[in-house]
């Protein structure tokens, strides 16, 4: 407690010094400390190892991923918030901290835009919905028109998560009703779905591409606006439903008010960490599509994705304490 | 064939230079800590739950097998040489075991549990490799009723088999079932008793929860009193049995086999029931019943390679429908939830390696066990010379450190501090802590199923009886609950678990 405060009592003077820029010269020198909000072994905690690796190299610092999980993201979220914003602790930011988890938080432990800098917007990771193959549905229309006649039951990974908005969004978009199942995440929910105790499933195409490839699960649309490059045969749903656009993304936050030097070195790093041909490979298998933004353009992507949701969860009614 | 070519990649897998490494770790660590008194394979499987975080996903499991059987073994080498069982499945064969020490055939004792467990290891693993894969096929039936009947049939059965009375069995399921209801309700995402606390917002940990009840709780308990240690170390004889002796001992190891193999697999079962169910047997089978408490070879015999089975069989459930057997497995599916691998029927067909390497790794340690355990027999005898204040500091520090680097989340700590007080008291009141840790395992699972299958029924409470598997799962989860509570059955229950305690 005493050295932070000391340390912050040093930036401080540095700043009143006018010596901020003469830091950032040096940054970084010492690790930096990214947080993954999810336990190890998510989709965010592989794409977040990778980038790491990659950053380590650039920054000439060893980057340390640390797994902060909890509270569907908002644990990990809250500590870089208030961590010292001197660039050496950074955010593996989601579509679930950046603007789900605010809107559907009644109590809000951080603000998404106030207390981060943004950095780069790293990946689109695309959702899928897919069903087991004995549901007599071939496409998303006949989908719509089966849930019109009978009562049908869709699983996702959890209530709130990104899959389940993307499910409730697709309700509201074809005026149907489909009862969601949350699960304790997306294996377990994949479970149910290929044993048909659940006809429908919203996941993550990575999760899922496996069980599609084999054929135990018949993909019938992905959610982003184009088909994905890696399943150029599965439609996207807005080829049924215009205008229908859900996709998970990852992107790295500092804390407010860290120094813009150390800000655009980070970029840098993370922009050149992204165009690491092993890195595309990796990404490639994992059908994420690299964007590799520039701090404004993340800045402008979470206002964007805020507003896109806010109706959404508005309507579905989601909400948690 | 399938079978042949599938044990195959689980010998390629389970034989790498790396996992040969680890299941060596594991059984030396579970035979360790199985002569130990006082730290059984469950305190230490959850001690070291949190660095398995670091190794690959099938090593670590080998690893946490290979203390389970371990231990196993090592728990009767105290049992034979100084009347402590190391473990509890090892309790039985103190009462014999002992005798035969003291009559100077303690090398023969131990060369009899070395061999009836390997024999038994040998036959479980191969009813592993063959039940498993055609239970996966059932385990996909199994929807959201089923899995809350069998979580019913779990929970009473965990009542049944525990130690001491019912009542305060079942007072340690529902304590673990309430704890375990602590975290975000995940149907409506309201939390739960967690007392405004973000950090409890996904409920208590695991891990932390574990290692508090059984690892920092058995170590305050050991450090109250540290028990005279004295040592049959100067009678071991010749170690392999004579022709008579092996022939003495055919028969109940195959029986032991067949007994510990089919309770293993019981939900609430395991090793522990397994021997004592096995040595009842051979004393009623036996021409010479008297000879039993005074050194008869088929009560080492016969517990011994029931234990050993029941330890290898309970894998079965957990790796087809990702249910715990017993705690030991309970913290196995955390050890593979940690690497991301959702323990269920898809682990077969979608990490076979990961399936038949912890398989073929089970027979690759029980070979390890016999081969090593036998000459270093003298080497374990004096470790018991170890005093506490050095060993268990190190095991604290090593605990903390482990708990807090799966989540950083200091609360763990603090609730590691919390349970292990609490795992103190309740071992004070003789309250058992398994069935604790078994309702905090169920408990969620129960809840969730139960709710989902109700959604899923529209609402209709019968879909619990009209599918097939559920309402048969019911009806067992009822007979067993009758069987408890007659007179009779009552009585022979006290019996056994009072030979126990002895």
């Amino acid at each position: 407690m005493t050295l932070t405060l000391t340390r912050r009592i040093l930036l401080g003077t540095a700043f009143v010094f006018g010596l901020a820029g003469a830091a950032a010269a040096d940054y970084p020198d010492r690790a930096i400390t990214l947080v993954i909000p999810f336990a190890a072994g998510g989709s965010t905690d592989v794409v977040g190892r990778i980038v790491a690796e990659r950053m380590s190299a650039d920054l000439g610092q060893q980057v340390v991923v640390q797994n902060v999980g909890g509270a569907g993201g908002s644990l990990g979220a809250t500590q870089v918030a208030e961590a010292d914003p001197d660039g050496y602790t950074i955010l593996m930011g989601t579509v679930a901290t950046h603007a789900l988890n605010p809107l559907i938080l009644k109590q809000k432990p951080y603000d998404p835009v106030a207390d981060f800098a943004p950095v780069s917007l790293l990946v689109l990771v695309p959702n899928v919905l897919a069903v087991n193959p004995e549901l007599p549905v071939q496409n998303v229309q006949e989908l719509i028109d089966l849930a019109k006649t009978q009562p049908l039951a869709y699983a996702s990974s959890g209530n709130g998560t990104p899959l389940h908005l993307s499910g409730e969004l697709f309700k509201a978009m074809a005026g149907v009703d489909i009862t969601h199942i949350p699960y304790k995440g997306s294996g377990p929910a994949l479970t149910d779905v290929l044993g048909n105790q659940v006809p429908i499933i919203f996941d993550n195409l990575p999760s899922a591409s496996g069980h599609i490839t084999s054929g135990k699960l018949r993909a019938l649309g992905v959610t982003t606006a184009e088909r994905a490059p890696s399943f150029p045969d599965v439609p996207a749903i807005a080829e049924t439903l215009p205008g229908y656009e859900t996709y998970s993304w990852n992107a790295l936050f500092a804390p407010a008010g860290t120094p813009p030097e150390a800000v655009a070195r980070l970029n840098a790093a993370a922009v050149a960490a992204m165009a690491d041909p092993a890195v595309v490979a990796r990404m490639g298998e994992f059908s994420a599509s690299i964007v590799a933004s520039s701090p404004e353009e993340l800045a402008q992507h979470v206002k964007a994705e805020m507003t896109k949701w806010e109706p959404v969860v508005t309507d579905a009614n989601v909400t948690m304490d | 064939m399938e079978l042949l070519s599938n044990l195959g990649l689980g010998f390629s897998v389970a034989s790498s230079f790396a996992n040969l490494g680890f299941c060596l770790i594991g059984v030396l660590l579970g035979t360790l800590i199985g002569v130990l008194p006082g730290i059984g394979a469950t305190a230490t499987i959850a001690m070291l739950l949190p660095i398995t975080f670091q190794l690959e996903p099938v090593s670590s499991l080998i690893m946490l097998a290979g203390i389970y059987y371990g231990a196993q073994y090592g728990g009767s080498t105290t049992a034979i040489l100084i009347n402590m069982p190391g473990e509890s499945s090892s309790a039985v064969t103190a009462i014999d075991g002992y005798q035969m020490a003291r009559k100077g055939r303690a090398g023969t004792a131990l060369a009899t549990a070395a061999l009836g467990s390997f024999f038994a290891g040998t036959v479980a693993t191969f009813l592993v490799a063959i039940f498993a894969p055609p239970l996966t096929a059932i385990a996909l039936e199994f929807g959201a009723a089923e899995y809350f009947s069998l979580m019913v049939l779990g929970l009473v059965m965990s009542v049944a088999l525990a130690h001491g009375t019912v009542l305060k069995a079942l007072a340690m399921v529902i304590l673990g079932l309430l704890l375990g209801i602590v975290g975000t309700d995940i149907y409506t995402g309201t939390p739960r008793f967690t007392l405004g606390i973000t950090q409890f917002a996904d409920g208590l940990n695991f891990v932390a929860l574990a290692v508090g009840v059984f690892g920092i709780a058995e170590i305050l308990r050991n450090l109250e009193d540290e028990h005279e240690r004295q040592v049959m170390t100067r009678n071991i004889n010749r170690l392999f049995p004579s022709g008579p002796e092996l022939r003495q001992i055919i028969g109940p190891v195959l029986r032991g086999t067949g007994v510990g193999s089919v309770l293993g697999i019981l939900p609430g079962g395991g090793a522990i029931l397994a021997s004592f169910a096995s040595y009842t047997l051979e004393k009623k089978l036996s021409k010479h019943p008297e000879e039993f408490g005074h050194g008869a070879i088929a009560g080492v015999a016969g517990p011994e390679s029931a234990n050993n089975a029941g330890a290898q069989t309970s894998f079965i459930p957990l790796l087809t429908l990702g249910i715990p057997a017993n705690p030991v497995m309970a913290l196995m599916i955390g050890a593979m939830i940690i690497q991301g691998i959702v323990p269920g029927p898809g682990v077969v067909t979608e990490q076979p390696d990961l399936f038949w390497g912890i398989i073929a790794s089970m027979w690759i340690g029980n070979l390890m066990l016999v081969v090593l355990n036998l000459p270093l027999i003298g080497l374990w005898v004096k470790l018991l010379t170890v005093p506490y204040y050095v060993l268990f500091p190190i095991i604290m520090a090593m605990c903390s450190i482990g708990v807090y680097s799966v989540n950083s989340n200091v609360y763990d700590l603090f609730a590691v501090a919390f349970f292990g007080f609490l795992g103190y008291v309740l071992s004070k009141l003789r309250f058992e802590p398994a069935p604790l840790l078994l309702g905090f395992v169920l408990g969620p699972l129960l809840e969730e199923n139960l709710r989902r299958a109700m959604i899923l029924s529209r609402g209709d409470p019968t879909t619990f009886v009209t599918r097939p598997i559920s309402a048969g799962l019911l009806v067992l989860a009822l007979a067993v609950l009758v069987l408890v509570f007659l007179p009779q059955i009552r009585k022979r229950r006290e019996e056994v678990f009072t030979e126990s305690d002895g």
